[in-house]
């Protein structure tokens, strides 16, 4: 099933400069873990880093969406880093 | 935080995390020019251990090409966590220090590859004779006044550790708890701090290139107040083994209260030897002259993390 992803510059640039990805998956987590910049989102027990915030159509996963949940054709997922600092 | 020139090849690597993807090392072919990342940086699922930060690192001998400590055979794009380390039995004794557990030091014999003296805040120094697969901490006489055992095995605040080259038995160690050599590889140390420095307290130590009586510190106040010792930026060197030391400050500021962190010093190889520190104030100074005049090469920089020597 094609989906969106967007990220943030940083990883944008992690990702040989493309802030915009379409690809098959599933799920969410079948999407962010088939990125080139996978190994920055989740850390080394593949746990989704705690300051990467991820919103399907504009709801947070954290906030009931959540990883599993099947994507629905053309959804956009979008990453986004936590503000941190004043 | 480290970045480093294997002169085996020339390709940087750079030590790097951000607060939101973690942490990973970089490697430049060109120079700077393109980086990229290691894909397999981290701890094992057993350890219960994430990584958090990577902090230090160092090519191998030039007849292991490709060997970079720790963790990696292919040139920094993998790393291996070091089970005989990380599981070390003493490790319950361990704590991390203010800038997390880290291991900051790693020293390779320049004649016997396997043999390796490493430095880990706050656990200590150990030493291995085979390549790593067995450390044994090397600790003796290093004072760690925050436990009840003042001279425990394990659990030292070391800040840095440098072999000497040229006689590779002398180490030296700049630690929470003073300035400490050692003449026969880590078995036991001697304290050098109070043979004329203003403090214990200070995170660089640069040794001279060639004499391995000659080494350099940048004292602070104290751990509870990290600035420069005595309101000025003073380095203070030793000729003598540590049995002395003089202030050697010509061109270096007054009053200052900054700060030099453990990465961001160095020496170099020249006749004289050149000595390179920068600050957290964003300067970098340089002595031609083994430390008899100093130099501001930079100023009006972020806080300086890291300096090494390289050949343009």
């Amino acid at each position: 099933m094609g989906v969106v992803v967007l990220l943030p510059s940083i990883l944008a640039a992690e990702a040989g400069g493309r802030s915009r990805l379409e690809l098959e998956a599933a799920t969410v987590d079948e999407a962010l873990r088939a990125l080139p910049v996978a190994d920055l989102l989740f850390d080394e027990h593949g746990r989704l880093r705690p300051l990467v915030n991820v919103y399907v159509d504009g709801r947070d996963i954290r906030d009931g969406v959540g990883s599993d949940t099947p994507l629905a054709p053309g959804a956009t997922i979008r990453v986004v880093q936590a503000v941190a600092g004043g | 935080m480290h970045a480093i020139e294997d002169r085996r090849d020339g390709t940087l690597y750079c030590c790097a995390a951000t607060y939101a993807y973690g942490a990973t090392v970089h490697r430049s072919p060109d120079g700077g020019r393109r980086w990229e990342r290691a894909l397999e940086v981290g701890l094992p699922p057993e350890s219960g251990l994430a990584l958090e930060r990577t902090w230090h690192l160092r090519p191998g001998p030039e007849s292991r090409p490709g060997e970079l400590w720790l963790g990696s055979q292919d040139g920094g794009r993998t790393f291996q966590a070091l089970p005989a380390i990380l599981f070390h039995p003493t490790r319950e004794r361990w704590q991390p220090g203010a800038g997390g557990m880290c291991c900051h030091s790693i020293e390779i014999h320049p004649a016997h590859p396997d043999t390796l003296v490493i430095a880990i805040s706050a656990a200590g120094a150990f030493r291995s004779e085979d390549g790593g697969d067995t450390w044994t901490p090397i600790n003796r006489g290093v004072l760690a006044d925050f436990f009840p055992d003042s001279y425990p095995e394990v659990g030292h605040c070391v800040h840095k550790l440098l072999m000497h080259r040229q006689r590779p038995e002398r180490l030296w160690q700049q630690n929470h708890c003073g300035v400490y050599r050692s003449d026969d590889g880590g078995a036991t140390w001697i304290r050098l701090d109070e043979n004329g420095l203003p403090s214990r307290f200070g995170f660089p130590i640069v040794i001279h290139p060639r004499d391995p009586d000659t080494a350099y510190v940048i004292p602070e106040e104290a751990d509870v107040n990290r600035v420069t010792a005595g309101g000025r930026l003073g380095v203070y060197r030793t000729r003598d083994a540590g049995a002395s030391w003089q202030l050697v400050a010509e061109g270096l500021p007054a009053p200052a209260w900054t700060g030099v962190l453990r990465e961001a010093a160095a020496s170099d190889e020249l006749e004289p030897a050149g000595i390179y520190f920068g600050t957290q104030s964003g300067s970098v100074y340089v002595s031609p002259d083994e430390g008899d005049t100093w130099i501001e090469a930079a100023r009006q920089l972020p806080p300086i993390l890291s300096v090494e020597v390289t050949w343009a």
